[in-house]
């Protein structure tokens, strides 16, 4: 069988839990977010975060706010909507559940 | 010497060697071609394009000021291959054409039998010149083919300029296209000239 699917599904939405957890904490753009998830180990070709961010843009979890850079090109800085924060609460709560409950089934 | 070309990513210039920006362009495109959705793609385009730009100037300097095909190559390999990008299975659903110029009819003067009206017919139709020939010379055969080709001979302009060359085959008239024309010509020229010699 193959489980490329299954592990690319759940990465993804994982990957969607953890972009909103990093701009729960300060507003970001891309490249800190980038830092972040590739420190721990969660992205491995930086292109697979811009689909993402899209989607949660248009689902009006995020938006944006441009800002001058000393060096390089302008900065585009992600902010967590409150639906976006009510998204993310939820996303931590069912977080929580399935790993519980996938615990309990693999202590067994 | 290489020829360079200046581009635009997320509001920077960037100057980049001829073979790096075909690369760009190429990779680009593919990714676009992943995204059917306008708006989503236009988000995604801009981000990446910042994302490239960032990862550009981060390779300049005093020293080195024009984006080189490794800078691109290195790029792609952090930014990911376009299908990874998109995370979709199947293949892009709608390919850019590239060749959007408009096509013109006219006569071709460097492939030509008699007049160049077959070969332009067929550079317009998208036919191979042999066909429309022999297409013609059945014609002949049946009577009118001959009128037809006087006809035409005279209502078809001939591709005198390089423009007009470019607009029989339905490329668009741009720098880069001209640019590629005349290399072809030159190695055109360079084959017939060696086939001589022998």
């Amino acid at each position: 069988m193959d489980f490329e699917n299954a592990k690319a599904q759940m990465r993804k939405g994982v990957l969607e839990f953890c972009i909103l957890s990093i701009l729960s904490r300060s507003d970001a753009y891309a490249t800190d977010i980038l830092n972040k998830l590739k420190e721990s180990k969660l992205i491995v070709v930086e292109g697979t975060l811009y689909p993402l961010l899209s989607r949660q843009k248009n689902a009006g979890l995020l938006s944006y706010r441009w800002e001058e850079s000393s060096q390089g090109p302008p900065r585009k800085y992600y902010v967590l909507t409150d639906k976006g924060r009510e998204a993310l609460k939820e996303l931590e709560s069912s977080w929580r559940e399935l790993i519980d409950a996938v615990d309990s089934i693999l202590r067994k | 010497m290489k020829k360079t070309f200046s581009v635009n990513l997320g509001n920077q210039v960037y100057y980049i060697d001829d073979d790096a920006y075909q690369r760009l362009q190429e990779y680009l495109d593919r990714i676009e071609g992943y995204f059917s959705d306008q708006k989503e793609r236009e988000d995604i385009m801009n981000d990446i394009e910042l994302r490239i730009s960032e990862l550009f100037s981060e390779r300049l300097g005093i020293g080195k000021q024009v984006v080189t095909l490794k800078d691109v190559e290195e790029m792609i390999s952090i930014m990911g291959d376009p299908r990874v990008i998109s995370g979709k299975e199947e293949e892009p659903r709608f390919t850019r054409e590239r060749r959007t110029g408009p096509r013109r009819i006219y006569r071709d003067p460097d492939d030509r039998m008699i007049g160049g009206v077959c070969s332009g017919l067929g550079a317009y139709l998208g036919i191979d010149t042999v066909i429309v020939r022999i297409l013609f010379i059945l014609f002949l055969i049946f009577g009118i083919g001959f009128l037809v080709y006087i006809i035409l001979w005279i209502v078809v302009p001939e591709a005198k300029t390089t423009a007009q060359k470019l607009e029989m085959r339905g490329d668009s008239v741009n720098v880069s296209n001209i640019g590629n024309f005349f290399k072809e010509e030159f190695e055109n020229v360079k084959k017939s000239f060696r086939g001589k010699k022998k």
